[in-house]
């Protein structure tokens, strides 16, 4: 199991992780930032539980974050 | 028309909270500019404002006829076009004045919005062709640091002397960047951070990596080769105060300070010389004596030492001396504001840290109070005089300036 968290607030909507982990990750329309798919929302870090298949690319993707806001743990 | 009047030169101050907003407002600037949420060019280093937060700036600036410019010249995508209408929107609904762009998205669906347009640094405007260019969008346009004060004086006049006009039908005004940071890229466009940290400049999230000092290492033999000047990608600051008089020669309007990013006190020392500057060359007491105290002045707030920039024709650039500032003196928080008493005209503050004594100068900064710089001249703790006092201590100091329990306390320090 692989527990996703991103600090939504933060996010300067530069559109790495979705071209990173694209099944994950994509930009809201609304604010121009980007939305954790499944994310639930706790005091502004989303969370997502999912399975360990996913753990590459979104590390990849923690990585790439330029403002450092994105977290992937194996649990 | 600005607070100094019809004609006059625009002196604008940078904006990244509150704190900044009301120094500016209080030292005498003519106009502030500012970013909101995550598209401008200091998403990462500044605080930023929120959207909610445009009526409250547009109101406070207008209650002292200071103008307001909302920055939105980042690099644009798809994504973002919806948030750029919601902004530009919103902008027109508070009242903002102008914004200021680069990406055509934002410029055309601006003016279809009926929203004043600045042409931002980012567009690198260096000729008066494309000054007609843009003509046909903004009013306002800022030129590129990298020219000289002769080539900004010739766009001046050929705007003058070939009637360029903006949609508002007046003559476009030009703007220059008068002081702060200087970046080794032309205009801004800088990749290095980019390269490096994925870290967009273009998105405002630079991490100013030129800031830092490098070896360049031979790869065939490995030998490291010895630069003169370790800080080589890392300009000195940009100060004009000292040729101002040249520079309003050129016939520029708007002398724009950077620094969103900056502690509320250099916006407000930044702007009090810079505003007492432009008023004595007016008034004809622009004097080498009051420029060694106003460099003085500005030497007091984060600076990477000071150069003329390009706009003396130099063809090299200078060369910080240090990775951060080399300010005269440095700030120590020490404790936060609790009551004022209006009748007394006294400040009441608690120290949490350090201490405070007598003849200590000290800052006061919040979000309404701006910025306000004295020396304690007298204090007192459970109603006895007093020298000194230290952590937990109730203070109260005399003062004429009203200050909030939003106020933080601060003593400066020799750096």
């Amino acid at each position: 199991m692989v527990i996703i968290t991103h600090q939504r607030d933060k996010c300067i909507g530069c559109n790495y992780c979705v071209e990173l982990a694209y099944e994950r990750w994509r930009m809201s329309k609304k604010d121009g930032k980007c939305t954790l798919i499944g994310g639930e929302n706790r005091k502004g870090f989303y969370t997502v539980k999912v399975g360990d298949e996913e753990f590459a690319e979104n590390k990849r993707a923690a990585e790439a974050c330029p403002v450092n806001i994105i977290q992937v743990k194996k649990i | 028309m600005n607070r100094r009047g019809e004609g006059k030169i625009e002196l604008m101050a940078p904006a990244g909270s509150f704190e900044s907003l009301q120094a500016a407002i209080d030292n005498g600037a003519d106009a502030v500019y500012f970013g909101v949420e995550q598209l401008n060019m200091r998403a990462r280093s500044s605080i930023n404002f929120t959207l909610d937060d445009l009526p409250e700036i547009a109101l406070r600036c207008a209650a002292h006829k200071v103008k307001t410019y909302l920055t939105l010249n980042t690099i644009i995508y798809d994504h973002d076009l919806s948030i750029i209408k919601t902004l530009i929107n919103r902008v027109k609904e508070a009242g903002i004045t102008a914004i200021i762009a680069s990406d055509q998205a934002v410029i055309n669906y601006a003016r279809t919005a009926g929203v004043e347009v600045h042409i931002s640094t980012q567009l690198n405007v260096t000729n008066i062709e494309t000054v007609k260019f843009y003509a046909l969008f903004a009013d306002v346009m800022v030129l590129s640091r990298e020219l000289s004060l002769r080539q900004v004086k010739k766009i001046c006049d050929a705007i003058r002397d070939e009637d360029v006009r903006g949609p508002s039908g007046e003559l476009i005004k030009i703007e220059i960047f008068a002081h702060g940071a200087l970046c080794m890229a032309v205009s801004g466009k800088c990749y290095l951070s980019l390269h490096t940290q994925n870290s967009s400049a273009n998105r405002g999230a630079c991490v100013q990596n030129c800031r830092r000092t490098y070896k360049v290492i031979d790869l065939e033999d490995g030998h490291e080769l010895e630069i003169d000047n370790e800080y080589i990608m890392s300009p000195k600051d940009l100060c004009t105060l000292d040729f101002l008089d040249q520079v309003m020669a050129t016939g520029v309007q708007v002398l724009k300070i950077e620094g969103r990013a900056r502690a509320p006190e250099y916006v407000a020392t930044v702007i009090k010389t810079y505003n007492e500057a432009i008023n004595a060359y007016y008034e004809g007491s622009y004097t080498p004596e009051k420029i060694k105290g106003w460099m003085e002045q500005l030497a007091t707030v984060y600076n990477r030492g000071f150069w003329s920039g390009y706009y003396l024709g130099q063809q090299l650039g200078e060369w910080a001396e240090a990775p951060g500032s080399l300010a005269t003196r440095k700030k120590i928080f020490i404790g936060k504001g609790i009551h004022y008493y209006p009748k007394q005209q006294a400040a009441h503050f608690k120290i949490e840290t350090q201490s405070v004594a007598v003849g200590d100068e000290i800052l006061i900064t919040g979000p309404t109070t701006g910025v306000v710089e004295t020396t304690i001249a007298s204090m007192r703790v459970e109603d006895q005089e007093v020298d000194t006092a230290g952590k937990g201590a109730d203070v109260t100091i005399p003062l004429a300036t009203r200050i909030r329990p939003s106020d933080k306390i601060y003593k400066y320090v020799p750096a």
